[in-house]
């Protein structure tokens, strides 16, 4: 029986961190949207909402992850498919991840890059003969 | 004659700059006193109260209630009130610039002068003196023929521009000639800020001249047939005073003391040989 496992928790998953380098399933794709952030000169951080799909060629037991965000999971069993939506906050770029359900073996994996408007600044103009300078 | 002067004295200048601007790192990584984001628009008001005297007979002195202040800074391209210009070159204490900026003795005559209406922000429906009819000789203390009336046009006037910075004293010095087919005229503007320290704010001078061709001196001042003028050296000097007060706003008060070349002070419409210009008032940044 198929049984979908939906988690958004601060649990006790093991820490997702980009250490891991086992090589990723060649029939599991991941696809997010948005794939890129851009911050103009007054934003601070991104806000938006990411649509997560995956589908693979069998069905998979796996898990949902965001590196470095261990309050975000979700989990699926015995799906070919699935999707996922959520809002997120954030300032740097985020790698989303399908892993085994030990959270051991990367599967798939996809960045959510962030952009920032390159700022230049140069002097002002240096006028004391002006009287309101 | 005066454009190969113009672009002979740019292409040295360029040099000095470039030469300089490649020694010197670039300092400027926020906004800040000195330092100013590239492609942002900047606008400030001052409000307060403040007079600049107006040395010509029979006028008005000119109020000073409102200063708006707006700025626009480009990569190369910027705008700074009414002046335009583009860097040529800029290094950490010195920039050369190509500048347009228009003629200053105008506001004298037109109260609806810009540079009037962006001193005190306030549009005039009356002029102030376009063409003073009024010929007391400030000099015999006598009463002349009378003196024809005429307009001053609005007139811009173009040439290089240095600027340094030198352990916190800032400079410039402008050569500029008049581009708008009034008076063929040339300028030196010439000054040094000084900072003077703190006490209760921030206390600074201002030191600098202007001189100014005999063609500018007689199309504001001259008659042909009644008076003519030489060139004119204008010295200046300005105490500021700027005080944060909490928030974008601060206190920013100013006298400045300009005296006028013997050959604009014995024109025959000029009354008064200085201009004295004070303001005091808040000021307000509307982004920085």
């Amino acid at each position: 029986m198929r049984r979908v496992l939906a988690c958004i928790s601060l649990s006790m998953i093991p820490p997702v961190n980009a250490a891991i380098t086992t090589p990723e399933e060649p029939g599991i794709q991941l696809d997010i949207s948005p794939k890129i952030c851009t911050l103009g000169s007054s934003d601070k951080q991104c806000e938006t909402t990411v649509h997560a799909q995956w589908h693979a060629t069998h069905e998979e037991s796996l898990c949902l992850v965001i590196v470095m965000r261990p309050d975000v999971k979700r989990c699926w069993e015995h799906y070919s498919e699935g999707t996922y939506t959520i809002e997120l906050t954030f300032t740097d770029d985020l790698t989303f991840q399908l892993r085994d359900l030990s959270l051991e073996r990367v599967l798939a994996s996809e960045v959510l890059h962030v952009i920032r408007e390159a700022i230049r600044y140069r002097h002002k103009r240096r006028q004391p003969w002006n009287i309101f300078s | 004659m005066a454009w190969r002067r113009i672009s002979q004295l740019v292409i040295g200048l360029a040099c000095v700059a470039r030469a300089a601007a490649g020694l010197a790192a670039d300092d400027c990584t926020q906004t800040g006193d000195d330092c100013v984001r590239v492609g942002g628009w900047n606008f400030s008001v001052g409000l307060g109260a403040g007079v600049r005297t107006n040395p010509l007979v029979h006028t008005q002195d000119i109020p000073l209630v409102i200063i708006p202040q707006v700025s626009y800074y480009g990569r190369r391209f910027f705008l700074d009130n009414l002046d335009l210009g583009v860097t040529l070159a800029e290094g950490e204490s010195n920039t050369l610039s190509l500048i347009a900026t228009p003629g200053y003795d105008r506001v004298f005559f037109y109260r609806s002068d810009l540079q009037n209406i962006f001193v005190n922000g306030v549009p005039f429906s009356a002029e102030v003196a376009s063409s003073p009819h009024s010929t007391y000789n400030s000099q015999t203390g006598t009463l002349n023929a009378e003196f024809p009336s005429r307009p001053r046009h609005v007139t811009y006037l173009a040439g290089p521009e240095w600027t340094f910075d030198f352990r916190g004293i800032s400079g410039q010095l402008d050569y500029v000639h008049e581009i708008t087919a009034q008076d063929h005229g040339d300028e030196i503007r010439g000054a040094l800020g000084i900072p003077l320290g703190q006490l209760w704010g921030t206390w600074s001078t201002n030191v600098g001249f202007t001189w100014k061709s005999s063609a500018i001196v007689n199309y504001y001042y001259g008659a042909p047939g009644i008076y003519a003028g030489g060139s004119a050296f204008d010295p200046f000097v300005k105490l500021g005073y700027v005080r944060p007060l909490g928030g974008k706003w601060k206190l920013t008060g100013f006298v400045e003391y300009e005296r006028l070349g013997n050959a604009i002070a014995n024109s025959p419409i000029v009354a008064q040989h200085h201009v004295t210009t004070a303001f005091l008032g808040a000021s307000y940044v509307f982004r920085k």
